[in-house]
Order: structure tokens, then C-alpha cells, then sequence
């Protein structure tokens, strides 16, 4: 059952979590340390967890480059392709490999790119975009679709209706090209891009934390708070919206993996991380003109996209199974 | 009510959210930075040649005038003059449009086609090595942007193999005269299997991916059936089972991710058609962006739209036609 007060959401307490539970008494689902527990005991899920902490490591190491240092340890550990104009050593294959413009060398072990830069670097630096993106995006997804569905399902009537008509028309335009769009109207970098992804994912969270509003909102207990003179939006925001922590966890996980597939998308077609910036889409866009003399340039990027997407779409799926109490159970 | 009075309601039923992608489209078309006519008549054009440009295209008037205009040209299949290539934007969309309807039926098909058998396998032997095998690949499938799918593909089976063409489309109705090495019918139709082979794959794979993950979902639940454990306990073969009695429940959610795939689907055109050279309704709206060409920007984006609310009544209507305890909505 939903809890009355959202401080004591990790107390375990008795009753249904949602109407399509059985009777019987189960513990709370809701609150951090109860998904905590939960996912440890998924292993999916720990793998999901392993995959996206690795990669926001190096995003969290790349961005401290990136911001305070200006790639100080970039250029002095990992590469540095101005340090001699003369040996740029480009389009180079991965170690072990030969190609039209060398043999492979240890120190690039997945080769150069067009300008003789480390591909290795390149896709370290690019989960900084990646992650940024992906997260920014989510959550501005997640704010927006979570007051619009909680603003729509508890009041339901002429505003449900008008908000729902006006999501569902955004959801109606493909959104990679509704993206392109907005991003044409406001800017090509990669702010719109995250806002515009952003707003793409308002539609999905909005489904969700609706539907969940619709059915918690005649349950008892917000009928009592209700009585005893608690605002409209402290229900909504303490009790409501607190209640649907599971299903919009697991639903932002998979989010994140799929702000980062259209974002990457956005940088190949050229809207999003401008160069010099690092990003795996942008990189895949230029690799294209290489793909003949140079194929494996265009491997990479891609194969790091896949990875850090079947990270955050296996811990979404561990996510799920772990907060379910059907499969629970 | 009938399903065809049903499929009517339908209909109406989307008209608002037409209007509303129109408002979307020429709500984003007039942020656009930039001055169209300067784009047309270079930097310093003459005032009479700018006046006239303006007059033309109806620059001249207030916003809210120029949407009830284009509103109601887009009411009498009047989609403005694309100023990029000085022709009607319903022409060009008419031009391009089959090409992309081409890509993505393919596209759908062998998803369809690849994503049932290995979803209802998967239920079938669940948790047994074939079900680990079909969840991995539809994770990957998921997991992978199409357009690099598209880049491997053509490394592969383009450049290194030699087996497929790395670029273009040939339409299958196309005129065997304009087919470059295509005699007869049969050649064109040759030709454009062989062309549309590798795009399809890149399209289709995440397509089928999620409809893999919801068949075989849908299977397991269905699988459990109170219907199924009775024939179970009748001495129903489990072959009869899986076939006649789970299999079609199971289809119905197979119906909606399909639907709702729609909108990835027409995205990933852009995506894909970019990738084989492809001159279809993607390469379209990126032509149209890149020249700032608003009425060719609006139009496309609004075809898209279009598309997908098409798509939508049609899967809507495939579920209502299906399932029988769907009373279209008046009961």
C-alpha cells in the first residue's frame, strides 16, 4: 500500500501497492533503500549498475578535464596530436591491424582519426556528451511529464483534456524530426538538443505518472488528507507523486539509454556537439567519409553508443524486475 | 457501432491533433533565424525584387494571418511553394514520399516477419539457451542506433563483399527505361530488392528488437492462460496450443509496440535514407533545413505527422478489428 507520509517511505507497512496487487501483506515499494536492496539481489541488474558506473566514471573524469584543466591530462598522458605536425600519424588502424596509411601502434590501440587524433581518447572524452545529454535530457523529461501527468490526473475535467491533447499532439511528430525542427528554430548546439530531446520524453512520463494518479487518487488515504485541509498541491507533491517512484526510476533508466540514441542520431545528421567537441555521433558522421580506406574508424563510436545504451537498458530491465512484485514474488 | 463507423469516429477524432501539428510546425518554421528572401536574392538585393519575393510568399502580413492561410491551404491539400525548389512542396512530397513508405513497410515486414518466430520461441522455451540467445539479440537490437548498423552493413556487405549496393533506392514500379542496367519488369524489381536489402535490415533491426521483447512477453502471459492450462488438461498437443490458442491473444500488444514504433521508425528514415543516399521524405526535411526553405520545412515535418497519425488510425483499427472485446467505445 501507498504510504501517508513520504518520510517514512522506507518502513515496510501492509496492504496492495497499486490496485492490480493481490491481497496479502508486502512490504512498501517505494523509497531509495528498498530499491537499493532490491537490485542487489537482481544480477541484470548489477550488471546494468557496473556498466553505467563505469561509464559515468569516465564521464566524471573527462568533465574535470574538460572544465578545469582544459584537457591538461588529455594532452599530457593520453595524446597529443599537435606536439609534431610533421609525425600526425592519420587514419591509422588499431593496434595489430595494417592498413593504406600504416600499421597499428600500441599507443593508438584503436587507431586515429582523419586528423591523426587517438580514437581511444575520442571515445573516452565523448561519454562526457553522452552522459550530459542523456541525463539532462531525461530529467527535463521527467519534471515536465511528472507535473503535467499529476496536474492532468488530479484534477481531471477540462484541464486533463487540454493537457492531454496538447502531449499527444507533440508525441504525434516523429520525434527525431521534431527535434531537428525545434533545433532548427532555436540553435544546433547541444543545449536545444538536450531540451529538445528533453521535450520528446515529456509525453512518456506524463503517460505514466497519470495513469498512476488516476488510480491513487480515490484511494482512502487522500480522501482523509484531503478532509483534514491539506492543499492540493502538497497531496500531489507528498503523496502522490512519491508513490510513483518505481515504475518512473525503471521508466527514466531505459530514458536516459534512449536520449542518448537520438542525441547521437542529432550529431550525425550535424545538429548537436559542434567539433572539436568529442561525440560518438559526431565522429560516426565524419568516419563516414572514411568507411573505405579506414572501416574500423567507424566501429568504434558506434560500439560505445551500443554499450552505454545496453548498460542503462539492462539496468532498467533488472529495475523493473526487482520493484515488481508480481515477478517478486 | 461498426467498425466502419468506428474507423470514421477514428478519423475525426485526429483531426484536432493535425491542427495542432500544424500550429507546432509554423510555430517552430517562423523561429527560424534568418530572412528567407536574402537567402533567395543573395545579400543585397534590389527593394522591388524583395518587395515582390515578399508579396509572393506572403511575408509581408502579420503571423496569426499567414497561419489561417496556410491552415487553410493545408485544408484544400494546398502545402505552399518550396522556395529551394521553386516548385509546389506537395509535389516534392508526392515524389518522395513513396520511397520512404517503401523503406519503411520493408522495414516493418522484416521485423514482423524475423521478431514473431523468435519471440514466440523465446516464450516457448523459456529461460532455455534459444530464449537467452533471442533476448540478447533483441537487447542489441534496441541498444544500437540504426545508423550505424546502416555504416557496418555497407562496410560489410558493400565494400568488403561486394554483395549489395551501398547507396540509392530503385522503386519497384519504376520505369524499366529509367533503371540503369534493367531491361525488363523483372530486373526492376530485382534491382530494387537488391537495393532496398541493406537500408531494410538498419531500419528494421530495432523494430524488431522491441516487438521480439513484447511477443515473447505477451507469449509467456498468455502461455499461463487459464484457456491454456484447461487444453492443456484436455490433452491438447502443445503445438495446437502454442499455435491456436495462445498464439493469437498474444498478438494484440504486438499490435499497439507496432503502432507506437511508427514514430522511431519514420525518425530512423531520416537517419537511414542519410546513411544509403537515399532520396526519400528524410533527406527531404534535412534539404529543406539546411536551405531554410520554412513552406518545405512545415510541409515535410507536417507529413510526418501525418504519417504517423495514418499509422496510428490504421493500428487502431487492426486492434478493434481483432479483438473482440473491443466494443469501439459506445457500449
Amino acid at each position: 500500500m501507498a504510504l501517508g507520509n513520504t518520510d517514512t517511505d522506507d518502513v515496510p507497512a501492509e496492504g496492495a501497492d497499486g490496485p492490480d496487487e493481490g491481497a496479502g501483506e508486502v512490504e512498501a515499494r517505494v523509497g531509495m533503500r528498498y530499491t537499493l536492496a532490491q537490485v542487489k539481489r537482481d544480477t541484470t541488474a548489477r550488471i546494468g549498475i557496473y556498466i553505467v558506473g563505469f561509464i559515468t566514471a569516465v564521464a566524471l573524469f573527462a568533465s574535470i578535464d574538460y572544465y578545469i584543466l582544459d584537457y591538461a591530462i588529455a594532452e599530457a598522458i593520453l595524446y597529443d596530436p599537435e606536439s609534431d605536425p610533421d609525425t600526425v600519424r592519420r587514419l591509422l588502424p588499431p593496434f595489430g591491424m595494417e592498413n593504406q596509411f600504416g600499421q597499428g601502434v600500441l599507443e593508438h590501440p584503436l587507431g586515429t582519426d582523419h586528423r591523426g587524433r587517438d580514437i581511444f581518447t575520442r571515445l573516452l572524452y565523448g561519454t562526457r556528451v553522452a552522459m550530459t545529454v542523456g541525463f539532462m535530457a531525461t530529467t527535463i523529461g521527467l519534471v515536465g511529464g511528472t507535473l503535467i501527468g499529476a496536474v492532468s490526473g488530479y484534477y481531471g475535467g477540462w484541464i486533463d483534456d487540454v493537457l492531454q491533447r496538447a502531449t499527444e499532439t507533440v508525441y504525434a511528430i516523429p520525434f527525431l524530426v521534431l527535434v531537428i525542427a525545434f533545433m532548427t528554430a532555436f540553435g544546433r548546439d547541444l543545449r536545444f538538443a538536450m531540451i529538445g530531446v528533453g521535450i520528446t520524453a515529456i509525453p512518456v512520463f506524463n503517460r505514466l505518472i497519470r495513469s498512476r494518479v488516476v488510480s491513487i487518487r480515490e484511494e482512502d488515504y487522500i480522501e482523509a488528507a484531503r478532509a483534514a485541509g491539506v492543499k492540493d498541491r502538497n497531496i500531489i507533491l507528498r503523496h502522490i507523486i512519491p508513490n510513483s517512484f518505481a515504475p518512473v526510476l525503471v521508466q527514466a533508466t531505459l530514458q536516459v539509454g534512449v536520449s542518448i540514441l537520438i542525441v547521437a542520431g542529432l550529431s550525425f545528421l550535424g545538429f548537436g556537439a559542434q567539433p572539436p567537441t568529442p561525440s560518438w555521433g559526431q565522429m560516426l558522421s565524419v568516419s563516414r567519409g572514411y568507411m573505405l580506406p579506414a572501416p574500423t574508424f567507424s566501429v568504434w563510436p558506434g560500439l560505445a553508443i551500443l554499450i552505454t545504451v545496453v548498460g542503462f537498458n539492462i539496468l532498467g530491465d533488472g529495475l523493473q524486475d526487482a520493484l515488481d512484485p508480481r515477478i517478486n514474488n | 457501432m461498426s467498425l466502419l463507423r468506428y474507423s470514421a469516429w477514428r478519423v475525426t477524432q485526429a483531426l484536432p491533433v493535425l491542427v495542432g501539428i500544424i500550429a507546432i510546425t509554423f510555430f517552430l518554421a517562423n523561429q527560424i533565424p534568418g530572412d528567407p528572401v536574402e537567402i533567395m536574392l543573395g545579400p543585397t538585393p534590389a527593394q522591388e525584387q524583395v518587395e515582390a519575393i515578399q508579396a509572393k510568399y506572403g511575408l509581408d502580413r502579420p503571423a496569426h494571418e499567414r497561419f489561417i492561410t496556410y491552415l487553410t491551404g493545408v485544408a484544400t491539400g494546398d502545402l505552399g511553394t518550396s522556395i529551394y525548389y521553386d516548385r509546389p512542396v506537395l509535389e516534392m512530397i508526392i515524389l518522395r514520399l513513396p520511397v520512404t513508405l517503401v523503406l519503411m513497410l520493408s522495414a516493418f515486414a522484416f521485423a514482423i516477419i524475423t521478431a514473431i518466430p523468435l519471440g514466440v520461441i523465446s516464450a516457448k522455451r523459456r529461460n532455455e539457451p534459444a530464449d537467452h540467445v533471442s533476448r540478447i539479440v533483441s537487447l542489441i537490437g534496441v541498444s544500437t542506433p540504426s545508423f550505424w548498423i546502416g555504416l557496418v552493413l555497407i562496410i560489410v556487405f558493400a565494400f568488403h563483399l561486394g554483395w549489395f549496393p551501398a547507396r540509392g533506392l530503385v522503386l519497384p514500379w519504376a520505369d524499366p527505361a529509367d533503371v540503369r542496367g534493367a531491361a525488363t519488369r523483372f530486373e526492376v524489381l530485382r534491382q530494387a530488392a537488391h537495393h532496398l536489402f541493406l537500408p531494410m535490415i538498419a531500419l528494421g533491426t530495432l523494430q524488431m528488437a522491441q516487438i521480439t521483447r513484447i511477443e515473447r512477453s505477451s507469449m509467456v502471459d498468455s502461455l499461463q492462460g487459464e484457456y491454456v492450462k484447461l487444453a492443456r488438461a484436455y490433452g491438447v498437443p502443445e503445438s495446437t496450443i502454442v499455435r491456436k490458442h495462445a498464439f493469437q491473444v498474444a498478438q494484440l500488444p504486438v499490435i499497439t509496440i507496432v503502432g507506437l514504433g511508427l514514430s522511431t521508425a519514420l525518425g530512423g528514415a531520416v537517419l537511414t535514407e542519410t546513411v544509403f543516399e537515399i532520396q526519400g521524405m528524410g533527406r527531404l526535411i534535412i534539404t529543406a533545413i539546411n536551405n531554410q526553405d520554412y513552406e518545405l520545412i512545415m510541409g515535410t515535418t507536417f507529413m510526418f505527422g501525418v504519417a504517423y497519425v495514418v499509422g496510428v488510425i490504421i493500428t487502431d483499427i487492426a486492434y478493434a478489428y481483432l479483438d473482440p472485446r473491443v466494443t469501439y467505445g459506445d457500449e
